[in-house]
């Protein structure tokens, strides 16, 4: 049944939604569209019924492409430097600035640097998620090299087991908090490079087709298209973060529903 | 028969501003079906010599070696906490330390779980586990490997009274059925009357500073005259040795 939680939160938003609905037309603007519009917008986007050069399916395939293609290179680069920082403190203290830096630098900066750069070219994006993304990947393989248990290393030891064996069976899958948080938090922030990168340097993609819907001055495409990053978001986090962790930590005693990140692993988003 | 032997032994960690020394001229030496408790004050030591006779750590000079017959020896070890895999089933944990990984080490795997009463938990992770529960598959782990030589390190201090005190009564029977020698480093000196038939006490500084043989019946009841009366003279050395930190 439903509890009096869920009944507020759902007058709340229809609430929400009727008060705008009623609220725009007596508004001196023609630039609000109304619930009722923004409704109409997507229904006719999911349909591929659209005015822009792509479809929604088009522009968000594209835009995954290319943060697959970018984050899979932030985990080339980021893992063996993190492993080495994480490793070496030699190493640690000659990244230690230039990854702290990256991690506060705005995704806005690297998106404009890499326009700049490399101009309308399919590059600039991914580049643009790379740069986003990979300071991630280094900081928290980083931290989960120096979390891997001691006691159960030296157990190991112990008993004899081989190198390869304790990569395998101790070091990785103590590692596999830290790198699960490095892909949410690396995927999130390469995303929003990404989408301001398709913005300033691109013709495709789904930022790119949000700049569109401004440029033509529709309202309801541009809330429409943050309406759908919403909701791929949400797609995301369901259908694929939620059940890797469950597959991966399924070890974990039954606190399965709290968050699943290591502790101690770096989520500053920015 | 498995030798342990341990000759003027010397460990010092050395810090960027001080050298420790943990072991100082340490020697002796046991073989066969003995159950040697190891006994001393914290930091006289113990769990150094341990990790050395293991090789989680070298030794500075001296040497610390465990033979079967001539060869390189094969220890169990059982630590203070249970160090277990958390993201490997009970089974899996058992598994992970043998050098064959088929079906017979399987079953032996499994018989050793069901000698410590967890043949049910096999496929369990240990978080599903209690305290107590995760030390004794920490247990069957060391027996899993039909150690030449089992190695102990404070296994019961971490629980409470009555699961430390059965689990001693299993380790018992299980050394006086498998025939094993035991090494057992403890703080503890009622359990090591009760456990052991030799018991070598350190000092401060690392030293050996007593090798004594308890001859005693085995099960020894703490409620009977004979076990009270040695603990009783073991503490009454451990003052006379200035031993004991008050």
């Amino acid at each position: 049944m439903w509890g009096s939680t869920t009944t507020a939160r759902i007058v709340s938003i229809v609430s929400f939604l009727v008060g705008w609905q009623l609220i725009i037309p007596l508004l001196p603007t023609a630039l609000i569209p109304t619930p009722i519009e923004v409704g109409e917008f997507m229904w006719a986007e999911l349909r591929a019924d659209t005015l822009a050069p792509e479809t929604v399916y088009q522009a968000f395939a594209t835009s995954l492409r290319r943060l697959v293609t970018g984050f899979g290179i932030a985990l080339l680069i980021g893992i063996p430097l993190g492993l080495l920082m994480g490793l070496f403190k030699r190493v640690e203290d000659f990244l230690h600035d230039f990854v702290v830096v990256g991690l506060a630098m705005p995704s806005l900066v690297w998106a404009l640097i890499a326009a700049m750069w490399f101009g309308f070219v399919e590059r600039s994006s991914i580049i643009t998620v790379v740069l986003a993304s990979v300071t991630f990947v280094i900081i928290n393989v980083a931290e989960g090299v120096r979390a891997v248990p001691k006691d159960l290393l030296d157990m190991s030891r112990a008993y004899g087991t081989s190198d390869l064996h304790r990569v395998r069976h101790v070091v990785l899958p103590s590692l596999m908090p830290f790198l699960f948080a490095s892909l949410r938090y690396g995927l999130a922030n390469g995303w929003k490079g990404l989408v301001l990168a398709e913005i300033y340097a691109s013709t495709s993609g789904a930022g790119w087709t949000i700049r569109f819907w401004y440029d033509a001055r529709r309202a309801q495409g541009v809330i429409g298209y943050a309406l759908f990053f919403m909701i791929f978001a949400l797609l995301a986090e369901r259908l694929v973060f939620r059940k890797l962790s469950d597959r991966v930590f399924r070890w974990r005693p039954s606190d399965a529903q709290a968050p699943q990140e290591a502790e101690g692993s770096v989520q500053v988003g920015i | 028969m498995a030798t342990i032997k341990v000759q003027n032994l010397r460990k010092e960690f050395v810090t960027s501003d001080s050298t420790v020394v943990a072991l100082e001229d340490a020697s002796f030496e046991a073989s066969g079906h003995v159950f040697v408790s190891v006994v001393g004050p914290s930091g006289c030591g113990k769990s150094t010599l341990l990790n050395i006779l293991s090789g989680i750590e070298t030794p500075t000079s001296g040497i610390a070696e465990i033979t079967e017959d001539g060869k390189k020896a094969r220890n169990g070890y059982v630590f203070q906490a249970a160090r277990l895999l958390p993201w490997r089933t009970v089974m899996d944990n058992l598994l992970f330390v043998q050098t064959d990984k088929d079906d017979k080490a399987r079953e032996r795997c499994q018989r050793y779980l069901e000698m410590v009463d967890l043949g049910h938990t096999a496929n369990q992770y240990p978080g599903q586990l209690s305290g107590g529960m995760q030390q004794r598959v920490g247990i069957a782990r060391a027996f899993s490997i039909e150690p030449d030589v089992l190695l102990m390190d404070e296994p019961f201090s971490h629980l409470d009274a009555i699961t430390g005190r059965s689990l001693r009564r299993e380790l018992h029977n299980i050394w006086k059925e498998t025939k094993k020698t035991v090494l057992f480093v403890t703080h503890d000196v009622g359990e090591a009357v009760e456990l052991s038939n030799r018991m070598v006490i350190f000092g401060k500084g690392g030293r050996l500073r007593e090798d004594l043989n308890i001859d005693l019946p085995f099960p020894r009841d703490p409620a009977d005259d004979a076990v009270a009366l040695t603990k009783a003279n073991v503490l009454r050395k451990f003052e006379e040795l200035d031993l004991v930190v008050s």
